[in-house]
């Protein structure tokens, strides 16, 4: 049968950032692909070896679009390991709790990028129109949809008002609600699952194999959690539910997501509950002493490593970050062999890739 | 056929609070924008707090904010909002509380030179001319 090469990206509908595939298609199937990263490389490693630590948190915030809160707590908690300075409890706890509101907004934003893909335009728009709830509340604590710049080395920037607290509460709530109607279609629509059944299967030793991490793994059997397995304040005093499926497929993954999403409710809600009264930050010194540590924390895809090296100046030695996408990536050769050309684009949209993440 | 009619009744509730929330749009930019009260804008100075200590000038990411210094009291503190990444780090470094994010946001505009603007003028005010 004669092979056609079908290049997918850097610039493709199906795509949301800059990638590049190479697919080999016998008949209808994909019989082998290739993949090409780096169009969005923006050297922000190198960047910060040349800015001060203040300056950094926000060059590593714009990483990525969606899970930016998440870099800069990786990275202050780092350099709070470095100094050796303890967070006010209720610093800890706001952090903690726009960390979960973006796990929502995370997964709610790729639940309509996946509903689009597959052709399920009431799903996109439902989903991304209950997104725009979380998207207020972290524009209303922080003043920033998208990078919220609330982090600072030593604690957090803003802080909650009783009055808004109990507002925050009832909007929870009606999210909550939401979110149930949106996991219902997950597990009952019959299109839905006409599509993502069966499609893209990762199993249990694949899994292990690419060292995947996040609801990708969780997808496919492994009960791994980083706020659970290392739990670090406020997570150790929360109770809350690791959601696992054992199917592997999109389908698997859609369901586990809007599970964590549901989850990640129910922790906000605690949080808000329990949140300690005291200050929202310490001063801490502009100069961090000389050592290295590894800073891990659970982001919407998986587990975020940072490894900061200090000089005892001012400015870092040297930031490496490594992203979730960056190891499920991997998984999308194997995942694409013997696929179908028309589940292409969900097999790429069940790994949730944040391509700008990965490029850094 | 009643498997699809069941899929559809999972996204009734839905559809019901749609119909009943009304149109979300926003008639911007013939109406004002709707912005939440700590929206990060425009950097605005308080001139008579300023001491032009350079603290945001050092902390800023995006290198927005520079200072020309003439002497030890005369300077010239200038914002390019075209280089602004509005995360409010000036307002956080700022010791006298005289900068700070304002609610508004910088217009489009063809030529991003137009934006550049002077926040606080410090510098001697030049000599009379001759009559």
């Amino acid at each position: 049968m004669t092979k056609i090469i079908v290049p997918i990206g850097p610039q493709h509908p199906l795509l949301k950032e800059p990638v590049s595939f190479q697919l080999t298609v016998e008949g209808e199937h994909v019989t082998e692909s290739a993949m090409r990263l780096g169009y969005v490389h923006r050297g922000i490693e190198r960047l910060c070896q040349e800015r001060t630590y203040v300056q950094n948190i926000h060059l590593l915030e714009r990483i990525c679009g969606i899970c930016s809160h998440v870099h800069t707590t990786t990275f202050c908690q780092g350099v709070e390991a470095l100094l050796g300075v303890k967070l006010p409890s209720r610093a800890l706890y706001l952090r903690a709790l726009l960390c979960e509101l973006e796990r929502i907004h995370s997964h709610l934003l790729w639940l309509g990028v996946l509903a689009l893909n597959i052709g399920f335009d009431t799903i996109f728009m439902y989903a991304w129109h209950d997104r725009e709830v979380v998207l207020d509340i972290m524009e209303d604590l922080s003043g920033g949809r998208v990078s919220h710049a609330v982090n600072i080395v030593g604690g957090v920037r803003f802080d909650l008002t009783d009055d808004r607290r109990v507002t925050l509460l009832r909007q929870l709530n009606g999210l909550e609600e939401q979110v149930r109607i949106l996991l219902g279609v997950v597990e009952h629509e019959q299109t839905l699952q006409a599509r993502t059944r069966n499609v893209g299967r990762l199993s249990l030793e694949q899994i292990r194999r690419y060292c995947v991490v996040g609801p990708v793994a969780r997808a496919s059997g492994l009960d791994v959690d980083l706020r659970r397995d290392m739990p670090r304040p406020p997570y150790d005093g929360l109770t809350f539910q690791v959601p696992v499926r054992q199917e592997g497929d999109v389908w698997a993954r859609t369901l586990v997501r809007m599970l964590e999403t549901v989850e990640s409710v129910h922790l906000c809600r605690q949080m808000l509950d329990l949140l300690p009264p005291g200050p929202v930050s310490t001063r801490v010194s502009r100069r961090v002493p000389a050592g290295e540590v590894v800073s891990r924390t659970e982001a919407p895809r998986g587990e975020v490593v940072y490894y900061i090296r200090s000089d005892g100046s001012d400015k870092p030695a040297r930031v490496k970050v490594r992203t979730p996408t960056l190891t499920n990536l991997i998984t999308l050769p194997s995942q694409l062999e013997n696929v179908n050309m028309a589940d292409v684009s969900v097999v790429l949209s069940g790994v949730d890739l944040c391509i700008a993440c990965a490029d850094r | 056929m009643g498997f699809s009619l069941r899929s559809i009744v999972y996204l009734l509730p839905q559809v019901w609070r749609v119909l009943r929330a009304g149109p979300l749009t926003v008639q911007f930019p013939f109406a004002p924008p709707e912005l939440q009260e700590g929206y990060r804008g425009q950097v605005v100075v308080d001139a008579a707090r300023c001491r032009g200590c350079s603290l945001c000038v050092r902390d800023c990411p995006a290198f927005a904010l520079e200072l020309e210094r003439e002497g030890r009291e005369e300077y010239r503190l200038i914002y390019h909002p075209d280089r602004c990444a509005y995360c409010g780090q000036c307002e956080l470094s700022c010791q006298f509380g005289a900068i700070r994010l304002s609610n508004t946001f910088t217009r489009a505009t063809a030529d991003r030179d137009t934006l550049t603007r002077v926040l606080v003028d410090r510098r001697p005010s030049p000599p009379p001319l001759d009559e």
